[in-house]
C-alpha cells in the first residue's frame, strides 16, 4: 500500500500536491461490443473531459481535524477518494503516512446475507486486517454498536440504524491512522452521537488524523477547527472554521442575490 | 507476475473471506445446505449413468460414466469460474468504488471457491468407482499437476474476461456461448479416438485438450500422459495466465469509473 511509501517528514499524514483528477464525462458510452463497432466508423468525440480536481495542494498534520465543504459536485468526496487510494490521481503526488479507514458510504462491503458477525470479519479484511485482529477486536465492536443478540441474525434483518451503528463501530474500531468519514454525522440517534462524537475525540486526542466531508455547516463548526474550501474542483479557501464558513456562506448566497438586485 | 503471487500471499485471508462468502451465500437458507456440493455431481452421476449405459455399450467404452466424469467434473470447474470470474468485477463494483484493494482478490476468490466445489466433487466419483468396482488407479496421486496446470488457464482467462467484461458488459454473454461451443469441441463426451484421424489435428488446436487429457489418463485409464503433454498442458495455463493478468493489470486503475 502507499501508506509505507510516504516520505515521512515530521508528523505530515497526508499530503497533496498539485493534484490533478480528470473523468471522462462520457455522454453516450458504447456500453456493448456493437455500439463499439458502429461508433468506429463513426468518429465522433463520445467523452468530454472533465476535471473535478484542478491541483489541489494542502497537508494534513497528524492529530488534526479537517473539514471539507463546498456545494454539490466541487470535488470533496473525489478529494476522500484520491486520499483513499481509490482514485489514482491523473497527475500530482498524494502521500500518506498511516493506515487509512475510508467512510466513504457507511457499511461497505457488508453482504446482506451474512450475519453481522461474519461482516465484521470480512470488513475488517477489506480494511487491511488480519482475522486474528479482528476476532480480538469483535467484542468492543458488538459492544459499542449495541446489537445485542441481533450480531447472528443477518444483516439485511437489521434496521438501518443498526446497520449504521455496526459499519461506525467497525471503522473506528479498527485502530486507523487516518478516518475518512463523508457525510456521516447523522449516524443513528441523538444518545448514540454523542457517542460517536466522543470516540472521534479520543480518536484525535491520540494522535490520529479525521477527514470529514459535510454540507452540515454547524457540527463542522463544532469539530473541526480547520475547514477547507472547495469550489469547481479548486482549493479556494483553508483556515479557522469560522472564517471558511463565512466564506462558504457568501459563496452560495452570491448567485441568489444577484438575482434578487 | 510477482505481483500476482505476492498480493494473492498478502491478501490470502481475505480471498479466503471471499470464497467461503461465495460458498456460503450459494448454500444459505437450503435445507441440506453444504451437502448440494456432493449432491450436485452426485446425483448427474447417477443420471448420466442410467442415460448412457447403452450408449456406453455401443461406443464400446466400458464404465463409460467414469470415462464421462474423469473430464466433465475438471470442465466444470473451468467454465465455472470463468461464469465466476468473469462477473467478478463487476459485481464488487461497490467495494471497488470505497476501498482500495488489489483487484485481483476478485477473480482469485472466485476461482478459489470453485476449486473448493471441484475437489468435493471428487468425493462422489470416488464412490461412485468404488460402487461400480471400477478399478481406483494409483494415477490419482498425479492430478495435482493437471490441476495446477487447469487452474492456471482457468485463472488468466478469468482475469481477461473480467478485465473486458467491465467496459464492455457483452463479454459476459458471449462467454456463456463460447463455453457451450468448446465444449463441444474438447473431447469430453466422446473421446479422440472416434475422431477420424484426418480431422483430429483440428481438435489438437484446443488449449485445454492437453490438461484435460491428464485427468481422464490419471482417472479412467490408469496411465501417466506424456511428459509432452505435460509440458503442452503447463505451458498452456502459463500463456494464459501471463496474458491475462497482463491484460487486467493494465486496466485495473480504470475499473473504478467503469463498474
Amino acid at each position: 500500500m502507499s501508506s509505507e511509501k510516504g516520505i515521512r517528514e515530521s508528523d505530515v499524514t497526508i499530503r497533496l500536491a498539485e493534484v490533478v483528477q480528470r473523468f471522462r464525462l462520457i455522454r453516450d458510452r458504447p456500453d456493448t461490443l456493437r455500439e463499439a463497432f458502429t461508433k468506429m466508423f463513426r468518429r465522433r468525440d463520445e467523452f468530454q473531459v472533465f476535471e473535478a480536481l484542478k491541483k489541489v495542494s494542502f497537508q494534513v498534520r497528524s492529530g488534526e481535524v479537517v473539514g471539507i465543504i463546498g456545494r454539490n459536485g466541487s470535488g470533496k468526496s473525489t478529494i476522500l477518494k484520491v486520499i483513499a487510494g481509490i482514485y489514482k490521481p491523473t497527475s500530482g503526488l498524494v502521500q500518506t503516512h498511516g493506515r487509512i479507514a475510508a467512510m466513504i458510504e457507511l457499511a461497505t462491503g457488508f453482504h446482506p446475507e451474512l450475519t453481522g458477525r461474519e461482516n465484521i470479519a470480512i470488513n475488517g479484511m477489506l480494511l487491511g486486517h488480519s482475522k486474528r485482529e479482528m476476532r480480538e477486536w469483535e467484542p468492543r465492536i458488538i459492544e459499542f454498536a449495541e446489537l445485542g443478540d441481533f450480531i447472528d441474525s443477518p444483516v439485511k434483518q437489521y434496521s438501518t440504524g443498526m446497520y449504521m451503528r455496526l459499519a461506525f463501530a467497525v471503522a473506528t474500531e479498527v485502530q486507523p491512522d487516518i478516518l475518512l468519514v463523508d457525510e456521516i454525522l447523522a449516524v443513528g440517534d441523538a444518545p448514540f452521537q454523542a457517542k460517536c462524537m466522543e470516540r472521534m475525540r479520543q480518536f484525535t486526542n491520540s494522535g490520529k488524523t479525521i477527514v470529514f466531508v459535510s454540507h452540515d455547516l454547524s457540527s463542522m463548526r463544532n469539530f473541526c477547527p480547520r475547514i477547507l474550501l472547495i469550489h469547481n474542483g479548486e482549493l479556494i479557501d483553508d483556515g479557522p472554521s469560522d472564517s471558511v464558513i463565512a466564506h462558504y456562506e457568501e459563496l452560495v448566497l452570491r448567485p441568489v442575490s444577484v438575482v434578487r438586485s | 507476475m510477482l505481483e500476482l503471487v505476492r498480493d494473492t500471499y498478502r491478501y490470502r485471508e481475505l480471498i479466503w473471506a471471499l470464497a467461503s462468502k461465495e460458498l456460503k451465500i450459494r448454500y444459505k437458507r437450503s435445507a441440506l445446505g453444504f451437502l448440494w456440493a456432493l449432491l450436485n455431481p452426485a446425483l448427474l452421476m447417477a443420471i448420466l449413468t442410467l442415460v448412457f449405459s447403452t450408449i456406453s455399450r455401443v461406443m464400446g467404452v466400458r464404465y463409460y460414466s467414469v470415462f464421462l466424469m474423469s473430464m466433465l467434473l475438471p470442465w466444470t470447474f473451468f467454465s465455472q469460474t470463468l461464469s465466476y470470474a468473469v462477473e467478478s468485477i463487476v459485481s464488487n463494483g461497490n467495494l471497488i468504488k470505497k476501498v482500495d484493494l488489489p483487484k485481483l482478490v476478485f477473480p482469485v476468490a472466485a476461482m478459489v471457491s470453485n476449486i473448493v466445489n471441484f475437489v468435493l466433487s471428487l468425493i462422489p466419483l470416488v464412490l461412485l468407482i468404488v460402487a461400480l468396482r471400477f478399478p481406483l488407479h494409483w494415477t490419482w496421486i498425479y492430478l495435482p499437476i493437471p490441476l495446477l496446470g487447469l487452474t492456471m488457464f482457468a485463472l488468466g482467462l478469468g482475469f481477461l474476461v473480467a478485465a473486458l467484461n467491465v467496459f464492455y458488459r457483452d463479454v459476459a454473454h458471449i462467454i456463456q456461448i463460447l463455453l457451450s461451443a468448446w465444449f463441444y469441441f474438447t473431447p469430453i463426451l466422446f473421446s479422440l479416438d472416434f475422431v477420424s484421424p484426418h480431422l483430429r489435428w483440428i481438435l489438437r488446436l484446443n488449449p485445454i485438450l492437453y490438461v484435460m487429457n491428464g485427468f481422464r489418463l490419471a482417472i479412467y485409464y490408469g496411465l501417466l500422459p506424456t511428459a509432452a503433454s505435460v509440458g503442452m498442458s503447463l505451458a498452456c495455463g502459463a500463456v494464459a495466465l501471463l496474458i491475462g493478468f497482463g491484460v487486467f493489470r493494465r486496466c485495473q486503475n480504470s475499473f473504478v469509473f467503469y463498474v
